[in-house]
């Protein structure tokens, strides 16, 4: 589903991602951990277009997306969850849910169903963005990327904050999209929410992909886990 | 009661008019940040076409949509050709640009019509008028309010309702954001810039009948329309609604019952606004964004070799040159040099400092005025008003100063225009002091070391001499180590205070300084000049001089000289032989903003780095 | 005997609240880290003692004089200097100028117009020093947006030193550097003077337990842990927060 391919990206002067290069593929949930600054929230940015990787290829289905602007990568099927929600504060939640929705006679997502699976997103209907409560956005912000109907979707730290009850609950979502065949590619700095759901996990480390393996190989390392994830 | 009701109702048609401009100033700049100065031109053009179509066919209603479609023509190719390179760029940048097309558009109306004052005929239909509580209407004024009152419900449906107007709404909410769930944000913003130039050519042909077509224009719905948008809440739609009503009919009750005064308490309504509540009434931004602005950027306190060369051969050739020429060209020169101390001093506040100011003539104004009227009123000798009109135009730059550099980019530039105008509205209607519209003149000029100022000759060495002094002085104040701080709030000003300079002092001091010289040039303007009107501290005298320093260089003191130079020899010899004259500044500083933010003087700095290297 | 002190400090965004009853004891001398999970509040806790942010109640004291709401200006002349997370500098102006302005503003002469700012030869003395004591002498005269980013954190702490501090707070001083970058900043840090007291943020733990004499971990506003490395690293509920909770 989606190839990077050696990619190189830069803030200014700054060499944030080198080299990096993994893949996603359908029914996959992909995970990147590190610590802060790694380069986990670059690389989302990089793959959604906001900032160019200076050299290397991102593909999307086979077809290259690195030089295209971020509106032509949304609606070519990424779904886009950005680490601070992006919730439109002066639209309602129907408004944030239906303004750039991509539905069609047979879409697996339409506003009935993302209802169903997030019934407190159908009792906000009207409350407008700023009203709502941390997970209430987090939920949102998730329904609204599922309302593209995305072949891929881009997770950064959804459970960020958020109550053990509503990380439950964003994790058996995540199970079901799974199911469905949706590809996902998680961030997380926390590893138990990781290994709960992803399949295979890159540990990032400057810009660099220092480990890559399955939640079983990672949890068996105890040497990654202490160099790039713990004190 | 009549007589209340005629003027709420002139008030409210007034008030239509200015909603069709606000409403597009305010949409444009909620989604792109941009404050377009070009909007009063899409106001003027809409209803110059349409004087136009109706003189081919008579026929208003045709006039009415032909003319917004044109102009929308024009509107999206100023976007989509000048605009949109610059998106990368700081918004301010884009305002300078719009500023460049009002000379454009001035110009190609003027040559195009002419510069008379035209009407546009109602149509048939709307001729008469109707009694109402005892009181005769005009049918079309009624019909202008219906206009407004539908467009303002359609946009309100659009915005509100329509998922077109969800879609505007997130982008003003959160540009990126939108852009990553598949909104295309240029094409959202030529829609929206378009729909914004449609409004605003709507109103100009609406307008037609009632205030008349004449080149200037657009700046008069312009301005009007900045004060609609800062009180009700730029980017809101709602505010620019209750503005414009609330604008236009204070307009009418002020014209009515204190005429003397309402120009000028509007515009301290405006500035009350910004400062107290930069959100207006309805705004849901807090302020407005901070804006970045290219200038002249390089090793600013190098001066090369060639510039130091180049400088001693420039002062012998105008030492020397006015014993060579007719009066006519010594007395050019002699306001050039004016007007080089006049851009010099805005440089010191926009170039160095980076404070966009749009309301510089607030002190030329005043220093002119103070020699003027204590020499006509009091008989002053012209040196002693100078003497007189320094320290009190240091006391208002520093009043207005203390005000403006509270706030900073678009802001700073909104508030310095206000006070400006709050100094013009003085001295339109203070009649007796500043003889109002008419201005003001001296009987004599003094003698400069005993040689009268009559004679264009003494004029030119005065000016020269005062010009070399400014030049000098502030050279000096350059390098120095205020100079370099003034350089370093321009380029970081969080930096700045992080490093511990209490940057808002600094910025006043340069406020002050920079005022207080364009007050003492001001001076020298009022004995060259022995006239002042209030033209001089009309808002686009601030834009014409902003115009100089960046046109020339902002960001050196070479560059303003330049831009004063080349701006006023357009003025007077180009337009000698050739109508054009704005046409080509308006071109030439466009251009400036587009590929040469140094100025002429920073590419010719970079032009001949380039050779050498 | 403590430089800087943190007593009881809080600080609140509504009802988030990002420093919670933190107490803090900065010996002279002392390189103090300061790590946690994002959002912990670190960078706020930072700004708090540089002044650019207002704590809700508590105090900050320097040298026992309590400095809690002072203008930064005020604070930096006291003696704490800062450097941030994002590089922060006079982009267009040389090395030089950058740290001439900093060095400038220390010595109370920014207003001054008497003497061009070339002949004052104390200023330009002083940020030739700091030049050296960075190791960019060789690049004075470079334009800082032509440096590399790692040259530019390298500057940044310069600019920090050039207001001869006592206390000095480094946010994220080797963030976005390469692997080898990160080692010369380690260095440059471990030159500098001995009398000088330093807070640190940082994520890198090589980093971390370089320079560290004692670490705090910051969590949701409040002080997990404080103490000497290995204190910290034995510590089963900050092993708990770095590797996440079980649900």
């Amino acid at each position: 589903m989606l190839e990077i391919d050696r990619i190189d990206t830069f803030y200014g002067e700054s060499h944030i991602l080198r080299g990096l290069s993994f893949q996603v593929a359908q029914g996959e949930v992909v995970c990147l951990l590190g610590r802060n600054g790694a380069g986990k929230t670059t690389t989302l940015l990089s793959i959604m277009g906001y900032v160019a990787p200076r050299s290397g290829s991102i593909r999307l289905r086979g077809r290259p997306i690195h030089a295209r602007p971020a509106y032509e990568i949304a609606r070519s099927g990424v779904g886009f969850v950005p680490q601070e929600r992006g919730i439109f504060p002066s639209l309602s939640v129907r408004e944030n849910l239906t303004v750039f929705a991509r539905t069609f006679p047979g879409a697996r997502w339409t506003l009935q169903r993302v209802y169903e699976v997030f019934p407190r997103l159908r009792e906000r209907e009207r409350n407008l963005g700023f009203q709502l409560s941390g997970g209430e956005q987090q939920m949102l912000s998730i329904a609204r990327a599922l309302m593209l109907n995305p072949d891929l979707l881009l997770l950064d730290e959804p459970s960020e904050g958020l109550a053990p009850m509503i990380v439950h609950e964003i994790i058996q979502v995540m199970r079901e999209l799974k199911k469905e065949g949706l590809a996902i590619l998680l961030v997380e700095q926390n590893l138990h929410t990781a290994l709960a759901i992803a399949d295979r996990h890159h540990v990032i480390n400057k810009g660099e992909i220092m480990f890559t393996g399955t939640s079983a190989e990672l949890e068996a390392d105890e040497s990654v886990k202490s160099r790039y994830l713990a004190v | 009661m009549e007589i209340y009701l005629a003027q709420l109702l002139n008030g409210l048609v007034y008030g239509m008019l200015l909603f069709l401009t606000a409403a597009g100033l305010s949409l444009i700049f909620g989604l792109m940040n941009v404050v377009s100065l070009a909007h009063g031109s899409f106001f003027m053009l809409g209803a110059y076409i349409a004087l136009s179509v109706t003189r081919q066919t008579q026929n208003f209603w045709l006039a009415l949509v032909l003319a917004p479609v044109v102009t929308v023509g024009i509107g999206l190719l100023m976007e989509r050709l000048f605009m949109r390179p610059l998106y990368r760029r700081g918004h301010l940048d884009q305002v300078l640009l719009t500023f460049g097309f009002t000379f454009v558009f001035f110009d190609a109306v003027r040559s195009f019509w002419g510069s008379d004052i035209r009407k546009l005929a109602a149509p048939d239909a709307l001729q008469g008028s109707i009694e109402i509580a005892g009181g005769m209407f005009s049918t079309y004024r009624l019909f202008l309010l219906a206009l407004g009152a539908g467009l303002a419900l359609i946009l309100w449906l659009v915005m509100e309702r329509s998922r077109l107007g969800a879609m505007v709404r997130a982008g003003v909410d959160d540009s990126a954001m939108a852009a990553g769930l598949g909104a295309n944000i240029p094409a959202l913003f030529s829609g929206v810039f378009g729909a914004g130039v449609a409004l605003a050519a709507l109103g100009g042909v609406a307008a037609g009948p009632v205030l008349g077509l004449y080149p200037g224009m657009d700046g008069d719905i312009l301005i009007p329309s900045f004060i609609v948008i800062v009180i009700g809440g730029m980017g809101s739609l709602r505010g620019a609604f209750v503005g414009s009503l609330l604008v236009g009919v204070a307009d009418a009750f002020g014209k009515a019952y204190v005429p003397a005064l309402s120009m000028f308490l509007i515009y301290l309504l405006m500035a009350f606004f910004l400062l107290v509540r930069p959100q207006g009434l309805f705004g849901i931004k807090g302020g407005v964004a901070p804006a970045g602005m290219v200038v002249a950027v390089g090793a600013p306190f190098n001066r090369p070799q060639l510039a130091r060369r180049l400088a001693w051969l420039a002062l012998v050739v105008l030492a020397v040159f006015p014993l060579f020429v007719p009066d006519y060209h010594r007395t050019l020169v002699s306001e050039i040099f004016v007007f080089a101390i006049f851009a010099m001093s805005l440089d010191l506040i926009l170039g160095y400092t980076g404070l966009p100011s749009f309301g510089h003539a607030a002190f030329f104004g005043l220093g002119a005025y103070v020699v003027i009227v204590l020499g006509s009123l009091f008989g002053l000798n012209g040196w002693l008003g100078l003497a007189v009109a320094i320290p009190v135009t240091a006391m208002a730059a520093a009043i207005i100063g203390f005000f403006c550099v509270r706030t900073s980019g678009i802001t700073f530039l909104m508030l310095t225009l206000a006070f400006s105008q709050l100094l013009y509205s003085i001295a339109f209607k203070w009649r007796d002091v500043t003889g109002g519209s008419d201005g003001i003149g001296i009987a004599s000029r003094p003698s400069f070391l005993g040689w009268s100022l009559d004679d264009p000759l003494a004029l030119y060495y005065m000016t020269f001499f005062f010009f070399i002094l400014s030049y000098l002085g502030l050279r000096r104040l350059i390098a120095s180590p205020l100079g370099h701080s003034l350089v370093g709030i321009r380029e970081n000003e969080s930096r700045m205070r992080a490093i511990g300079y209490a940057t808002g002092e600094y910025k006043l001091l340069a406020f002050t300084i920079g005022g207080t010289l364009a007050g003492f040039s001001g001076g020298l303007y009022a004995l060259f000049n022995g006239f002042v009107s209030p033209e001089a501290l009309h808002w686009s005298a601030s834009g014409d001089v902003l115009i100089m320093a960046m046109l020339g260089g902002a960001g050196t003191l070479v560059g303003p000289v330049i831009g004063a130079a080349v701006f006023l020899l357009m003025k007077n010899l180009v337009s000698s032989w050739n109508d054009h004259w704005m046409m080509i500044i308006g071109a030439v500083f466009i251009a400036c903003v587009m590929f040469f933010p140094g100025g002429i003087w920073g590419m010719l700095r970079d032009r001949v780095a380039r050779v050498r290297s | 005997m403590s430089v800087l002190r943190l007593d009881n400090l809080c600080r609140s965004f509504g009802s988030l609240v990002v420093t919670h009853n933190v107490n803090l004891t900065i010996a002279a001398g002392e390189r103090h880290v300061v790590i946690g999970p994002n959002g912990a509040g670190k960078t706020s806790l930072i700004n708090q003692m540089g002044g650019q942010l207002q704590p809700s109640a508590g105090r900050v004291l320097l040298d026992e004089v309590d400095i809690t709401g002072w203008a930064p200006e005020r604070i930096l002349h006291a003696g704490i200097a800062r450097t941030f997370q994002k590089n922060n500098l006079f982009f267009n102006l040389s090395v030089l100028e950058n740290l001439r302005l900093a060095v400038q503003a220390r010595r109370a002469s920014g207003f001054s117009v008497l003497r061009p700012a070339a002949a004052r030869v104390d200023i330009l003395a002083r940020a030739r020093e700091v030049l050296v004591q960075v190791r960019m002498d060789a690049d004075a005269d470079r334009l800082v947006r032509n440096l590399s980013y790692g040259e530019q954190r390298q500057l940044e702490v310069g600019m920090a030193l050039a207001g001869d501090p006592t206390v000095l707070l480094l946010d994220e001083p080797t963030s976005g550097m390469s692997p080898a970058e990160t080692v010369g900043m380690i260095d440059l840090v471990r030159s500098l003077p001995s009398s000088l007291s330093i807070v640190m943020i940082e994520h890198d733990m090589n980093v971390v337990f370089s320079l560290a004499d004692r670490i705090t971990v910051l969590y949701y506003g409040e002080v997990l842990a404080t103490g000497v490395p290995a204190q910290i690293q034995a510590n089963a509920r900050v092993r708990e927060i770095y590797l996440g909770a079980s649900h």
